[in-house]
């Protein structure tokens, strides 16, 4: 399993430490991105099993913006080799605000939702999970 | 609106020709129905006339000109003949009131000849047939305006009196009723004399007494009348002004408060246009906010500066005012534009609120002199309306626009404070974990109690934000909806059993209610939220071992559910202070360090917010119970 690649896109390198630890100690090959335009090109780069994205980053919606742009449908997309790479979203969005998340294919086509702060065995279980 | 009238202008002429007009319409349909009236008198004239002459000879065996008298009777019926189908023709051709005039005109100018010639042939000066004349001129008096009337009563003097002079002098046979008077009078010169002067005094002062009664009479009627047209008027336009007053606060939305307000005043007041001003920030420059029935190029004209412009200047100061010759008038800052849009005149009234001065709104017609004081009242009056629904409009859009900050604000509260809280807990755990290298037992001792303040530091933000959420909730216009009352309580429960289980609590749900349908109309969320708090206390707050039951039945028109539990209970002396915020019993605190004090404030806050009740009875000790009623839906 030690030859998965997942990458981490979160503005908040702390976070990112916090998922970071629990993935390496797991065996799996990580990477960092600091903002959605990072991400995606990372995913470019290093072509990963898995990505864990954050909702908020610049902007309060980065997070889907960087998923709608991977699961983009158009064949000219020039992340269409991607399309099927799961998604783990982490939020921080609290249950009181109006917004609602749940995957959904339209408009959320991601994998699975983890609310902040992240149970590390609870991660890894996902991340098991998604990767077959 | 209120006066089905798109074009706007055309509605003026008709209000203000209807004063004038209803009084002549009236006076005409009298005289229509007069003209009936007199023709079928007149059936009965000529028959009497006739069986008058065959009277005198059969049964009272007089000599007089029987057959004359007779063709005199079937002359007046043959002519009224005529008229019968004459009238009957002006009723299906709906025919002016000239035509009924000329007609009335005609019957009388007959009948002064059929009485001339009834007195003539019945004994001229000494026919007591004369006296029928008064009547006749009587009539006259109340159909025809006075100069017709005494030009008719002058002539009915000049006919009697030619004929008896005619007699008199013997240019005219006399024809007498034998045996009617004993002695001949009609050349005895002091009774000629004597009988023309009362006939003709008693007709002129008859027809000047009628007429003068009649035009006092009219002239009340007429006051009547417009009386009752003014009436009809006001009541007319109240019924408009509500109904505008309706149409205008059935939203909320400012502009289209304004956009109603503009169309349905033009339309209400029957003029060209109508535009409304609001003051800006400023509270110097009045923005156009909305118009109606004005050109582009008019709108284009350029900005209105409250301290340059004079009429803005004068309105402002609290009055209405009535422009009557606009192409005149000094008080306009733009009056090229206004003469080539073809204002003639202008009411400008300010829109006052509550808090001070709003704005203008202005009505414009291409008519001189178009508005009255009448009109001025009106309009003010609109005004007045208009301020308060301005007035609303303007507060539901604060209201919105804080609706919309406090969302904003929530969610930076949500990444700003929560983020770090939560990241530091991610953290510590990955520590806990072993993530990060092993622990000795007192390192990981102190990173759990870090961890367990940071989660209490979580839950107290997290109620914050519940508590901010619901007071808005309060008092925003968020639309609430049917919820599923036992379903959200299933879900809540399902939420506490694993807890439950962990501390042998045995938690039971009884669901008196399947047979009944429980909505409440609520949001979602709030549901859920009051009774999660509800569950989760009871389950917090009872001992290992413990019972927890909720129980829904329905009252009525409201649901009840009550949450009760074998905990540790309330103190009496805390009873009072349970609904008040960061306020916590001091048992419960012994009992679970942990609280914020805000979750039954938030309970409250929501349960009142739907329209329900809480209540709380409870022993130390022994346990707690909640009931909570909540309006049903039907």
């Amino acid at each position: 399993m030690s030859n998965k690649h997942i990458l981490i896109i979160d503005d908040d390198p702390d976070q990112r430490l916090t998922v970071r630890l629990p993935l390496e100690a797991a065996g799996y090959q990580v990477s960092e991105a600091k903002s959605s335009a990072e991400g995606l090109e990372a995913v470019k780069k290093v072509n990963p099993d898995l990505i864990i994205l954050d909702v908020m980053m610049d902007t309060a919606t980065a997070g889907f913006q960087t998923a709608l742009a991977l699961r983009n449908p158009d064949p000219a997309s020039d992340y269409k080799e991607f399309k099927n790479t799961p998604i783990i979203m982490l939020t921080a969005i609290h249950t009181t605000t109006p917004l609602r998340f749940a995957p959904d294919r339209d408009y959320l086509p991601v994998e699975d939702f983890l609310e902040k702060p992240v149970d590390p065995e609870l991660l890894l279980a996902k991340i098991k999970e998604h990767l077959g | 609106m209120a006066v089905p009238n798109p074009s706007g202008n055309s509605a003026a002429p008709v209000l203000s020709k209807g004063k004038a007009s209803t009084h002549r319409d009236i006076v005409e349909a009298e005289l229509i129905a007069s003209v009936a009236w007199l023709i079928n008198l007149r059936w009965v004239a000529g028959i009497g006339v006739i069986v008058a002459s065959w009277a005198v000879r059969e049964v009272f065996r007089l000599s007089a000109p029987t057959g004359v008298l007779a063709a005199i009777g079937t002359g007046i019926l043959s002519y009224n003949l005529i008229f019968f189908l004459l009238e009957k023709h002006y009723r299906k051709i709906l025919a002016s009131a000239a035509s009924y005039t000329r007609m009335t005109m005609w019957q009388t100018a007959l009948d002064w000849g059929a009485m001339t010639l009834l007195i003539r042939y019945s004994g001229g000066i000494e026919s007591p047939a004369i006296l029928f004349f008064i009547f006749h001129i009587i009539i006259v008096s109340i159909f025809f305006p006075r100069k017709t009337a005494y030009i008719f009563s002058v002539m009915a003097v000049l006919l009697v009196s030619g004929t008896a002079l005619l007699e008199y002098f013997n240019f005219l046979p006399h024809i007498a009723v034998d045996g009617y008077l004993v002695t001949s009078l009609y050349r005895n010169g002091w009774f000629v004399t004597g009988m023309l002067f009362f006939f003709s005094s008693t007709g002129v002062i008859s027809a000047y007494l009628v007429s003068t009664i009649h035009e006092r009479l009219g002239r009340r009627e007429q006051e009547i009348m417009e009386l009752s047209v003014s009436l009809r008027r006001a009541t007319e336009r109240l019924q408009a002004l509500n109904e505008g007053a309706r149409t205008v606060s059935s939203t909320l939305e400012l502009q289209q408060v304004l956009d109603r307000l503009v169309k349905s005043t033009a339309e209400v007041m029957g003029v060209r246009a109508c535009s409304i001003r609001l003051l800006d920030a400023s509270g110097r420059m009045l923005e156009r906010m909305a118009v109606y029935g004005l050109s582009q190029a008019y709108l284009n004209k350029g900005p209105v500066d409250t301290e340059t412009n004079p009429l803005a200047c004068e309105t402002l100061s609290g009055k209405v005012v009535n422009i009557p010759d606009v192409p005149e008038s000094n008080l306009l800052q733009y009056p090229e534009e206004a003469r080539a849009e073809g204002i003639q005149s202008m009411l400008s009234a300010p829109l006052c609120g509550k808090s001070g001065t709003l704005g203008i709104i202005r009505a414009y017609a291409i008519e001189r002199a178009r508005f009255t004081e009448e009109d001025e009242i009106f309009f003010t009056a609109i005004a007045a309306q208009g301020s308060i629904a301005i007035e609303n409009a303007l507060a539901y859009q604060a209201i919105a626009e804080l609706e919309a900050m406090k969302s904003q604000f929530i969610r930076t509260v949500t990444h700003e404070l929560r983020s770090p809280v939560s990241v530091s807990r991610s953290l510590l755990r990955t520590i806990e974990a072993g993530y990060a290298g092993g622990l000795n037992t007192q390192q990981s001792d102190i990173l759990s109690r870090a961890s367990r303040r940071l989660e209490f530091l979580q839950s107290l933000i997290d109620d914050l934000l519940d508590m901010a959420a619901s007071k808005a909730l309060s008092k925003s216009p968020k639309s609430k909806e049917a919820v599923d009352l036992p379903a959200a309580l299933d879900e809540v429960i399902k939420r506490y059993q694993i807890p439950a289980l962990e501390k042998e609590i045995h938690l039971e749900w009884r669901n008196y209610a399947q047979e009944s349908w429980v909505q409440i109309l609520a949001t979602p969320d709030g549901i859920d939220r009051i009774f999660n708090n509800l569950i989760s206390n009871a389950v917090k707050y009872t001992p290992n071992g413990g019972t927890v039951v909720v129980e829904l039945s329905r009252l009525d028109s409201e649901a009840q559910v009550i949450v009760t539990d074998t905990g540790i209970g309330i103190p009496e002396a805390s009873i009072h202070h349970l609904f008040e915020e960061f306020y916590r019993a001091p048992n419960a605190k012994e009992f679970e360090q942990e609280g914020t004090g805000l979750g039954l404030v938030i309970v409250k806050d929501l349960v009142t917010h739907f329209g329900g009740r809480i209540v709380v009875h409870s022993k130390e000790n022994e346990g707690t119970r909640f009931t909570v009623f909540l309006p049903c839906l039907e």
